[in-house]
């Protein structure tokens, strides 16, 4: 996996936005705390048309480990996961202030293709959405446009992924099937299967358990914990528990600030901020 | 009907009367229904009444068109014969073979012409167009969607016919035609493609997956059936367009020729209507051909239509 990415790169690579990489490292609370950055956010600002939705975010992602984004309603939790993937551009009223670095590097950058970006950086929402084709379609139809793999080698790309996400002793049989026949947890499955065809080197996860019943939040749990630590996750939750779960590390926002950054545990247990203990403990949101 | 509309509120109000407030055991002694609080005359009344302008409004539409069918039908059944189809139109007698042919020419030429210009400006607004440059796009089809076709018919005359020097011929009536059906055409695709679920855009942005892929795999694919059946529609509506005929191709009884697609007047079913009818023409035989035009016009529209609705429940069926 190219999670083994090249400790030069980010050096090599940060060029004109580096002085934000210093100062982003230093604001970060946790900064010493555990191993390399994969993704950093520097004073990011953000907001649609005449609302702020973030305000001068600093916080860095652990590679290889499973950060949660919690808070409350309005937080801004989707939009700060939606911004590393660079969904929120074409929103229209979008202004920002501020930097994200992928390894190191600006992903806004213009050299930066966000094609390329998305396919290293990938995505699964709150409701399952396959696609209007086939469930072997679906799921190598990313690899296919990336050009990862060609005809021939669609069926094992299609087995391997679902495999990788224990769907494909129940759908083998049914490849050339509509995914719509799927239960809700098989589809989100599907689309799990369907991003980590790309490779990708983040996966950011918003709300992915929100429409699916105990079983399969648990299928999707467990999943989780099997992508570390070739694949970096962000999890977007509502669900404190599932934070403790699934999490090595905790992001908390409210009202667009970033209010504390730490290891799941400590920041659950004993957390820093008073905002973070009301939180935890159900005092609001 | 009547007669339970005006037989049930009295014993409902007597219910709502005589309880009050304990109408819920006193009903419920009385019969099952009375569970419920008991319906007022009036509310009875009032949705009588409604029904009523519902169903009149019904009728009011649907009269118009039983009367033409059947009077069409009338007219050119008892005199019917297959040949017709087949024979070449002579002065004013024979058959409908060159307005027949000059039809479906027209019709087709217009349809593709306008379904290209048309499929391209729906993708245009629906995906690409934003803020105000859409709405005055959007309201510039929609208002040439308003304008009478007998005016874009000489528009088409002074420019085409006399400001080319075309004179009348195939080209400048499918032209003509074609910006007719663009509107609808238009329409079709612009709320095809808007149909399409934001998920499916999303996921495919998420993949990095390019804007031209999702296009074309998934929010075409999906819009299609809406397309097509906004293209059989607007062929139905430009099929039977007399007014810019007058002005572009005119009549003849040459067949339509791709060679000369100007200074060549080209004959058509809907001017023939027109042209052959008892109000142009005191001959017998040319008013039945009128009659004979206008049916297979009828027909046409009737399966262009059905069509449409086939290939609207096929997708249903399909889209899951």
């Amino acid at each position: 996996m190219s999670t083994q990415a090249d400790p030069a790169q980010p050096a090599e690579a940060a060029g004109p936005v580096r002085g934000r990489v210093d100062q982003a490292v230093v604001t970060a609370p946790h900064a010493a705390t555990a191993g390399p950055v994969a993704l950093t956010t520097a004073g990011l600002t953000l907001g649609f048309g005449t609302r702020t939705i973030l305000s001068d975010v600093c916080v860095d992602v652990r590679r290889g480990a499973v950060t949660a984004l919690i808070g409350p309603t309005g937080s801004g939790k989707t939009t700060l996961l939606r911004t590393f993937n660079r969904m929120n551009d074409r929103v229209s009223g979008y202004h920002r202030k501020g930097d994200v670095l992928l390894d190191g590097r600006s992903i806004w950058h213009p050299g930066v293709e966000v094609m390329e970006l998305r396919r290293r950086i990938g995505m699964l929402f709150q409701r399952p959405n396959p696609f209007p084709m086939s469930i072997m379609e679906n799921v190598v139809a990313g690899a296919r446009a990336h050009r990862l793999v060609g005809k021939a080698g669609m069926k094992d790309v299609a087995e391997k992924h679902l495999t990788a996400v224990g769907l494909w002793g129940a759908v083998k049989d049914r490849l050339k099937d509509s995914p719509f026949r799927l239960s809700g947890g098989q589809q989100q499955l599907l689309c799990l299967a369907r991003a980590l065809a790309v490779t990708p080197e983040v996966l950011l996860l918003d709300e992915p358990t929100s429409s699916l019943d105990p079983a399969a939040t648990q299928a999707i749990e467990e999943l989780v914990r099997t992508l570390v630590p070739d694949i970096t996750v962000i999890i977007v939750t509502h669900n404190l528990a599932q934070a403790l779960r699934v999490a090595d590390r905790t992001i908390f926002l409210n009202q667009g600030r970033m209010v504390e950054n730490g290891e799941t545990r400590q920041l659950f247990e004993h957390p820093a901020e008073e905002e973070t203990a009301h939180y935890v403990a159900g005092r609001f949101g | 009907m009547s007669e339970r509309a005006g037989g049930r509120p009295t014993g409902a109000r007597v219910a709502s009367g005589g309880h009050g407030a304990s109408g819920r055991h006193g009903g419920a002694s009385r019969s099952p229904e009375g569970m419920w609080p008991p319906v007022s005359r009036r509310r009875k009344a009032g949705n009588l009444v409604f029904w009523l302008l519902c169903a009149l409004a019904l009728a009011l539409v649907i009269a118009p068109t039983l009367w033409l069918a059947v009077d069409i039908i009338g007219k050119a059944v008892g005199n019917w014969q297959w040949n017709v189809l087949v024979t070449r139109t002579d002065q004013l007698q024979g058959g409908l073979l060159q307005p027949l042919l000059g039809t479906l020419v027209i019709a087709s030429g217009a349809i593709l012409i306008a379904s290209i210009v048309s499929i391209l400006t729906g993708m245009y607004l629906s995906e690409y167009a934003t803020g105000p440059l859409r709405s005055v796009l959007r309201g510039a089809y929609e208002v040439l969607a308003g304008i009478p076709s007998i005016v874009l018919g000489l528009v088409g005359y002074v420019t085409l016919v006399v400001g080319l020097h075309w004179g009348y011929g195939l080209l400048p009536a499918v032209l003509v035609l074609s910006v007719l059906a663009i509107p609808y055409i238009t329409k079709a695709t612009e709320s095809s493609l808007a149909q399409v679920p934001t998920s499916y855009r999303e996921g495919a942005d998420a993949l990095g997956l390019p804007p031209s892929w999702t296009m074309r795999r998934i929010v075409l694919k999906s819009a299609v059936p809406g397309i097509v059946t906004g293209v059989l529609i607007a062929t139905a509506i430009i099929i039977g367009e007399t007014a810019p005929l007058i002005y572009t191709s005119n009549f003849s009884d040459v067949n339509p020729s791709l060679a000369h697609v100007t200074h060549l007047a080209v004959p058509s079913l809907p001017y023939m209507v027109y042209y052959f009818s008892f109000l142009a023409q005191p001959i017998k035989h040319a008013n039945i051909l009128s009659a004979d035009a206008a049916l297979v016009l009828l027909v046409f529209v009737l399966v262009l239509i059905l069509l449409g609705r086939v290939i609207v429940a096929w997708s249903r069926r399909h889209a899951e």
